[in-house]
Order: C-alpha cells, then structure tokens, then sequence
C-alpha cells in the first residue's frame, strides 16, 4: 500500500497569472485568448525544502559559455564540449575543480535522471555529446554508473537519436512511454487536472522515474522556438516532459502553455529534484519548433547555458532567439499578428512567418511568479565567457 | 508454401529475399490485425506463419493465410530485436539481457541465455553458432542447439548493431565508434576500424567489402581482410539504417530523409532520393523495387530511386517488410500488422 500523504492545492495561478498578463505584457491585450482555467494539482506533501529545489543554489544566475568550434559541419566537438561544461560549472560555483562543481548538486548515493529532449531528432535534440560528458561529470562524483538514467518521454525519439547506442557502458537510457497512448509509465497519485477546451481526458500524470525513481535530475534542454509556448528551454522540457497527456494544452490557435508549464515545473517531487540545468545552445532553432528538421532554420549557436533557475536561463534564451529572429526578418515570438496564423503545418515549417498558435513566451514570466526563478532582465546576472 | 524470410533482410547475406520476386503494386489488405504494444524490430517468415516481435515483449505468431494469431510467446521485456529462426527455433533478444530460442512451431520455449544489458540486436546463426551483441558491451557466441556459451568478448561500447557474420569472422559495429571484426571461432579481435562516432547501424557485405554507416554522418566501406578504409561518403546526417546490397549499388538511409544508392566499388553516388522523412529502418530490394518503412511506405525504383507510390498506413513505421511473391507483411509502431496483396 502506498503511504505517501498527499495534498491537493488547487492552483488559482491559472487565474491569477492571466491578469498578471494583462497587466505587464502588451501583446496580450490584443488578441482574444480565452481565461486559463483553475488548474488543480495532486502532489506528494514536501517532508521539507532543501536548498537545491527551484530556483536552486544561484537564483538569478546564469553562465553562458560560447566556442564556435563546439559545432563545425554540424557535428559537435567531443572535447570542445568536455572544456564547456567543465569551464560553466566552475564558473557557476565558483569552484576551481569540475569535480568539486558538481558535487555541489550531486552525492554518490543519489539516482540521476538526466533530462534530455530529444523531440527534434535527429536535427536538433540534445547532444549525446554533451549528455556523455554529463555523464562523466556525475561520475566523477562517485555515483555508480548503473545509477544514472538517460531519459525522456517518447522511447521512439529517443530511439531516432540512438541515445541508446551513444552513452557510456553501464548508463540506464529510458522512455517513459513507447507511444502517444502508454501510460504504464506515469504516478497514478501525482497529477495535474484542468479542462482546456472540453476534452474528456482532464488529467495529466507526473512520470514515475521522476516521482519515485531518481533523487536528483539534471535537465538538459535544448535551445528552440517553439510553435505554442514561445520558447523551449528548461521550463517546458521539465513540465512537459514529465507529465503526460499535455498535448491537450494545445488548441489552434491558443495554447495555455502559459501558465501549464510553470504550474507543472512546481509540482513536488519534480521542483526539488530538478537541481541544474544544463542548456545546448550548440545548435539553435530559431523557427519551426520544436520538430522541425529544415536546416535553414537551425543555427550554429555554438554555446551552452548553466544554472539552476531556469527562469532565468529561459529568459536569456528568449533574448537570443528573439535577437535571432529579428535578424533574419521573422516576426517576434510577442506577435499577435492573426495574418500570420496557419493551419497548414507545411507551411509553418517551410515560411518563418507564419505560425500554428498565438505564442506564449509570458509563461516564463509566469513560472518567475510561482517561485520558480527571476524573469526580470534587469535582475538576472549574465556571465558570458568565450570557451577557454 | 510462402517464401521463407527467417532473419533480418531475408538471409545471412542481407538481401532482401532480392532475386526471385516479380514486382507489382499491393492492390489490397489481405489482412489487417493488430499485436499488443509498438513494432519496432521487423517481422520474419517461415513457413505459414509470420513472428513479430512486439515492445510489449511478446513474439506474436500469425497465420498468413487468415490474419489470425495462432499463439504468442510472452517474454519477461520488451522485444525490440528483430528474430532469427533456425533449425525448427525462434531466436530474439529481450530488453533485460535475456536472449530465447522458442519451438517455431510451438511457441514453447527451448533454452534463454542472458546477456548484461539489453539485448536489441537480432541474433545471427551460422555453424550451429548464434551471435548476438549486447548493450552491455560484449558480443556472445551459444550454442544453437543449447544457447551455452562458447565464448564472450567485451568491447569499448554498446551494442546495437547485428552482426553480419561470414568466412568464420563476426563483423558489427559498436558505440564506441569502432567497426569490428572478430573470430568467429574464439572472439578474439582481428581488427577494428575506428569512425568519427558510435554506430548502431548494421553492416552488410559485398565480397570482400563491408558496408556501414556511422553517426558521424560517413558510410564506410572497409577492406574485410584487415579493415582498411576503401572509401567513405558523407551523409546530411547520422546513419541507422543497415544498408541492403543489390547487385552493384548498396543503398541506405540516413536520418535526414534521403535514401542513397552508391557504388559499391567507388562510393560513387548513382542517385539520392529525400523522402521528407527520417529513416532509420533498413530499406529492402525486391527486383526492381525497394521497399522503405519511415512514417510512410514507400517504393522506389531500384534504378533511378524514383518514387513509384507511398502508402500511408497506420502508425509510423521503422521495421522492415517482408516482401514474398504472394504478398508483403509490414508492421507498425501502433501494433498493426499488413498483409497486401
């Protein structure tokens, strides 16, 4: 019999964060997207609050760390790599030695789940590069290999990566769900539950690697437009990456992204195991996400992001995509712009002006609301470094 | 009596059952049924009954000739390894490690061995000898009659790429990034050849020249005596898909949709053919045709990689069919099994 105690908190930040909206964001006094509903949350109750639960050690705090040989012919450099993440955890904590940097998140007795997001493979998911070099850094705290887990949702996206032939011996790669319908792989007792357009299905389970499986995640994001929410970054690869059935979220042309993804990044247990975010920004989609795979909307960015709020991170990662955007003459992801709306797919990813949905970048400000991080510019401190 | 089509591409040789059949169009459904969980490793024949293998870890068995299930074995995981049949025995490796051999007949189980790790690679018989490669980073020889080990041998990565097996030597590729080449007889390394990434692309053979492809984006085609790079060709992107050969031309897709079909001897390009779709699965010759499963079916024609038709059916699909003269068998992400005709 499962013991665990469970509370339910009805979450009026649905309604709350609308205003919210209204108030701050200008675009969304133009369009007519429709009130979020109360969201109801299903969650263990907390035993109590360590200091590694979102926004983490460094709120605010966000390390960029840029080579542009980290990605020449599309190919990721290995060692280029190594020296990125080992130079952003340094500088992230301050330590001198990588080993050290990690063991501020990391003990050798943990379970880590890496979070990776593969739903844009092959184009764009995140590198098996740097996810082996990850690896290499929660084992050099003396965790046992058999205890780190590759993860994601979809098996077959994993799968179309070849994640699984890519990581080191002994490293356990996993999906939660083999396709759209299995949910063998999801807590029955942690859930969010709301109705977004009527659907029959109202309910959206936390994964079970993630309620009961590993003690400690490290999120591995990539860097992409996306279609719905505006961005992809730490906030939804976390959110919609560990609840099923979110698709639903999604009604052409509104998405209640905002204020979703937040919610379900502070639902317990996921807020406090989530302990760094670990970002590759070595290849950017800057139209056409999260799936696309045309190559003239994938950028060399060459960078990687570390921090453990990821608020802040995404609000970076916003600014470049937006700066990216507006550089090659596509409309902001702000737009609200009903002329640009299509229902065609192939033409959303082929004409980097049109789109599927009224974007919702503000649920990165939204999140920032809950606790979950620092979404004002002016407060989040930047550190850029050009790769040693 | 059906074309027997007992391992992954037909036969040891991976030709895709290539020579006899006389192409048409697949007019209609046969039948249409459905197994328990994804298809993800490919179907086999023998006989009247054709085995697929399900992510539910079931190896389902299906009459050809009515659509029906005649029995199903359950495994203790998921089968993601596309079987081998032999000598009266089904063989396919599971997700916990353990390899089965089961009465092809029967359904009953004859012997299980284990690996460490998963094992999704399809085991490969000859000589009374079934190979198979695990991710726990070994490639193991047992015995067929037994499944008792003759003999294991580590390498530096995972492995999910099967073996090709021919002239007493075990070739595979491997995620360390190495193609190897073992003794068939005592597993000892003859040679490897490294590439610029891991691989879990199957490899094929043209006399004395392996083919395989990489996820450093290259296809490589390697001297079987020592190794030895004869050429490479380079890809948009990683390479999966094992490669079929067809007379002259080997072809394969790599993940950025485009299906290649190179020379043999040179690595020169004949054609290239984007299908818009990520491919992962091994294309299959029949005659003049090839058959590719990647979200859509697809068939080319073998001599200038033109589309012939596509069919979109069911769930994407990432397996490879069985193509005989009565009809061909496809199976699908969404549990659904095709026969057309």
């Amino acid at each position: 019999m499962d013991r665990r105690a469970f509370v339910k908190r009805s979450c009026l930040g649905g309604v709350a964060l609308l205003l919210d909206q209204l108030g701050t964001s200008p675009a969304y006094s133009q369009d007519l997207i429709p009130p979020a509903p109360p969201i109801h949350v299903n969650e263990p109750e907390a035993p109590s609050v360590s200091a590694l639960r979102m926004p983490g050690l460094y709120p605010g705090r966000v390390v960029e760390i840029s080579d542009e040989r980290s990605i020449v012919a599309n190919r990721v450099s290995q060692s280029i790599v190594r020296q990125m993440i080992e130079q952003g955890m340094c500088e992230l904590t301050g330590e001198k030695d990588p080993r050290l940097a990690w063991s501020k998140f990391i003990q050798p007795q943990d379970t880590v789940g890496i979070k990776i997001n593969s739903s844009g493979a092959p184009a764009c998911c995140s590198s098996p590069e740097l996810v082996r070099e990850i690896v290499a850094g929660v084992r050099s705290v003396g965790v046992p290999v058999r205890n780190i887990y590759v993860y994601d949702r979809y098996a077959y996206e994993i799968d179309i990566g070849s994640y699984q032939a890519l990581m080191p011996l002994g490293v356990r790669v996993t999906g939660v769900q083999e396709h759209k319908l299995d949910a063998s792989g999801y807590d029955p007792d942690v859930f969010c539950e709301a109705n977004f357009f009527g659907e029959w299905d109202t309910r959206s389970y936390m994964a079970s690697i993630v309620s009961s499986g590993v003690s400690k995640i490290i999120n591995v994001p990539t860097m992409k437009d996306h279609s719905a929410a505006g961005v992809t970054g730490c906030l939804k690869n976390l959110g919609y990456g560990t609840f099923n059935n979110v698709d639903r979220s999604h009604r052409r042309p509104f998405s209640f992204t905002d204020p979703l993804i937040g919610i379900m990044c502070s639902v317990e247990p996921l807020r406090s195991k989530a302990v760094l975010h670990i970002m590759d920004g070595t290849r950017m989609v800057w139209h056409g996400g999260p799936l696309t795979q045309n190559p003239d909307f994938i950028f060399p960015a060459g960078l990687i992001m570390v921090g453990t709020d990821p608020v802040a991170m995404d609000t970076i990662e916003l600014e470049k995509i937006e700066a990216k955007r507006s550089k090659e003459g596509a409309p902001s992801v702000w737009s609200r712009d009903p002329a640009s709306l299509t229902n065609n797919g192939g033409a959303y990813f082929q004409i980097a002006s049109k789109n599927l949905f009224y974007r919702q970048p503000h649920h990165i400000a939204a999140a920032g609301k809950l606790g979950l991080g620092i979404s004002d510019r002016k407060q989040i401190e930047l550190q850029t470094t050009r790769s040693a | 009596m059906a074309h027997d089509w007992p391992t992954l591409l037909c036969d040891n040789a991976r030709s895709g059952g290539q020579a006899p059949q006389p192409w048409r169009a697949p007019g209609k459904a046969r039948w249409q049924t459905n197994v328990e969980g994804a298809v993800r490793g490919s179907p086999v024949l023998h006989g009247d009954l054709l085995y697929v293998p399900s992510l539910a870890g079931f190896l389902n068995a299906i009459n050809i000739r009515s659509g029906r299930l005649q029995w199903r074995f359950q495994a203790p995981a998921a089968i993601h390894s596309t079987p081998s049949i032999s000598s009266g025995r089904v063989l396919f490796g599971c997700s916990d490690g353990k390899v089965i051999a089961i009465d092809a007949v029967t359904g009953t189980k004859s012997w299980e061995t284990a690996a460490q790790d998963e094992v999704w690679t399809s085991p490969i018989v000859q000589n009374e000898t079934a190979f198979f490669g695990s991710a726990d980073g070994a490639m193991y020889a047992v015995q067929l009659e037994t499944g008792t080990l003759r003999w294991k041998e580590a390498v530096g990565g995972r492995i999910y790429s099967t073996a090709q097996v021919a002239e007493q030597r075990v070739y595979f590729g491997c995620g360390d990034g190495n193609v190897y080449a073992l003794d068939a007889l005592t597993g000892h390394v003859l040679w490897k050849t490294a590439t610029g990434n891991g691989i879990d692309c199957s490899p094929a053979l043209a006399n004395d020249t392996l083919l395989i492809g990489s996820q450093d984006f290259y296809f490589y085609a390697l001297d079987t005596g020592r190794g030895a790079i004869r050429w490479k060709y380079e890809a948009d992107l990683g390479i999966t898909s094992a490669p079929a050969i067809a007379g002259d031309l080997v072809i394969f897709g790599c993940k950025a949709g485009t299906l290649h079909a190179l020379d043999i001897r040179t690595g020169k390009v004949i054609w290239k053919a984007p299908t818009g779709q990520t491919i992962t699965a091994p294309p299959v010759v029949s005659g003049s045709v090839i058959w590719l499963q990647a979200g859509i079916t697809f068939a080319f024609n073998l001599p200038d990689g033109k589309v012939i038709w596509r069919a979109y059916m069911g769930n994407s699909m990432h397996s490879a069919p069985v193509v005989t003269n009565q009809a061909v068998y496809l199976a699908g992400m969404g549990g659904e099994v095709y026969a057309l005709e």
